[in-house]
């Protein structure tokens, strides 16, 4: 009687199914997260602030959104960016290294193709 | 003048053959009224051409890719100069009335940065994800450079070039672009210094006022707005000759490191085709359709393209537009009426005049290098 009313009570501390609202509240979020990366634009973060104040000196964010790569090839670039000057600091590397790898995902689809453009300035002979 | 397809229909005297043309040119129709590009990146300047520009020999300057390392510089052309130094006897600093008073000659051949068709390796590399349209092709003049070097008269040691431009990263820490060049290739009568592109000066992205042509080689050796030729007895040195830019002796599986002395500077290009007349996704209607498209290779010249219209089980000559050129496009042509509605996968397969065909999956490297696997493009025929 004890030990069932043990298990009882362990069961009844087990915490409930959950509800279906939050798992499609959560598949949502994703959904939207993905769109947001898809859309070229660069998710809130920490490390969003350093990226675009120590990586964006040379290169507009399109340059690196492009890039589906691995957790390690993304530590590998940001390290060849220090060797190539950007001011990153020693803690800003993980920080950098963990943002990109965590979003530009290999298993990440590729960006969504714009409506081609007209050639920008200079790309044309003068009249 | 722009005009949209009714109001086209309704003034042609031919209204019914060009409601059939329409039809049977969407992706000309698509591209109507907007620009050929894609962006890749914004600064610097990296744009690729859509595949519907790959249907003609030449490129127009309006749909030619663009690819940057650093920002477009100005050039002022009045005080640009070309400085030739180093193993010669002869050093010069010369200025574009210089070079456009020298017998000039017209090459036509592809330019193709090396990593076109980089997004397509699996697994994935870093770098401009390029996918299928960061190649041209076009006309180019100017003085010869075997004539330019000839007035610096080399020094019996002189073995090959040390090429830079005007092009200058945006931190002083990011190492300069600098590419190498034997001087066989350099002095070879078709190499040329080139300062018009397709009839026009050259345009300040594609390299004003004076752009290096090496027909045949990946374009990382045609150095634009180039003002420092070194001439030296040995190979160029810094980072974009000594280790970017390079290719396995022996590719390894995909995704296995090469060691750094198993690589070399790339040269030539590979043998492509490239269909033009089709994109990925397109619904086409029944009825008879051409599939057209153009095939290069290094510096041989293109012999045959065979068209597959079930995914690569059986193949059939295209027709090629002629001459064969050897640095150049060649355009294909192949007449198609699907038996019957559906989705099919067409496929084309370039051999040049040495023999290369085409292969059905491409060389995996590190730097996602000359991509050139058999084209294919999935199409839905509905009624």
């Amino acid at each position: 009687m004890i030990a069932a009313l043990a298990l009882a009570s362990l069961l009844a501390a087990e915490p409930a199914a959950q509800p279906a609202a939050p798992a499609a509240a959560q598949a949502k979020a994703a959904d939207a997260a993905r769109a947001e990366l898809l859309s070229g634009k660069l998710p809130a973060d920490p490390a969003r602030a350093v990226v675009e104040g120590k990586c964006l000196i040379c290169h507009t964010g399109d340059y690196l959104t492009q890039q589906r790569l691995t957790p390690g090839q993304w530590q590998k670039t940001v390290e060849k960016m220090r060797k190539f000057g950007s001011p990153l600091t020693d803690d800003e590397v993980p920080l950098v290294s963990g943002y990109l790898g965590r979003n530009w995902t290999t298993d990440l689809p590729d960006p969504r193709a714009g409506k081609p453009v007209a050639p920008p300035k200079g790309s044309l002979p003068s009249p | 003048m722009t005009m949209d397809r009714r109001s086209f229909i309704r003034t042609s005297a031919l209204g019914v053959a060009a409601a059939a043309w329409w039809l049977e040119a969407p992706t000309l129709a698509r591209a109507e009224g907007t620009g050929h590009l894609v962006p890749r990146s914004v600064r610097p300047p990296n744009y690729e051409s859509v595949r519907a520009t790959f249907t003609s020999r030449l490129t127009p300057l309006e749909r030619f890719y663009l690819r940057n390392h650093f920002d477009v510089p100005e050039v002022d052309v009045r005080t640009w100069r070309l400085k030739v130094a180093g193993a010669v006897e002869n050093p010069l600093s010369l200025s574009l009335a210089d070079l456009e008073a020298m017998p000039q000659a017209t090459v036509e051949a592809v330019l193709q940065c090396a990593g076109n068709g980089r997004a397509l390796f699996a697994p994935r590399v870093p770098g401009v994800q390029w996918r299928f349209g960061a190649m041209g092709n076009a006309e180019w003049s100017g003085p010869r450079l075997a004539d330019v070097l000839a007035r610096a008269r080399p020094r019996t040691e002189a073995a090959h070039l040390q090429l830079q431009g005007a092009d200058r990263p945006t931190l002083a820490t990011t190492p300069l672009f600098v590419r190498g060049l034997p001087l066989e290739k350099a002095t070879h009568p078709d190499t040329i210094l080139a300062l018009r592109m397709n009839g026009k000066p050259l345009a300040p992205n594609h390299g004003r006022p004076a752009r290096l042509v090496v027909p045949g080689w990946v374009a990382d050796d045609w150095m634009r707005w180039l003002t420092d030729v070194e001439v030296r007895p040995d190979e160029a040195k810094g980072f974009y000759y000594e280790t970017a830019y390079r290719f396995p002796v022996k590719p390894g599986a995909p995704g296995e490191a090469v060691p750094a002395d198993q690589m070399r500077p790339m040269t030539q290009l590979n043998v492509k085709s490239l269909i033009g007349s089709l994109d990925d996704g397109q619904v086409l209607r029944p009825g008879a359709h051409e599939i057209v498209g153009v095939a290069f290779s290094g510096e041989a010249g293109i012999e045959r393209v065979d068209v597959s219209v079930d995914g690569g089980k059986t193949w059939e000559a295209a027709r090629l537009d002629g001459p064969s050129t050897p640095y150049g496009f060649r355009v294909f042509r192949h007449p198609w009426k699907p038996a019957a509605p559906g989705k099919y996968l067409v496929a084309s397969r370039a051999t040049d005049a040495s023999g290369a065909e085409q292969p059905e999956a491409p060389v995996w490297n590190a730097g996602g290098y000359l991509y050139n696997a058999v084209d294919r493009v999935a199409v839905e025929v509905r009624s």
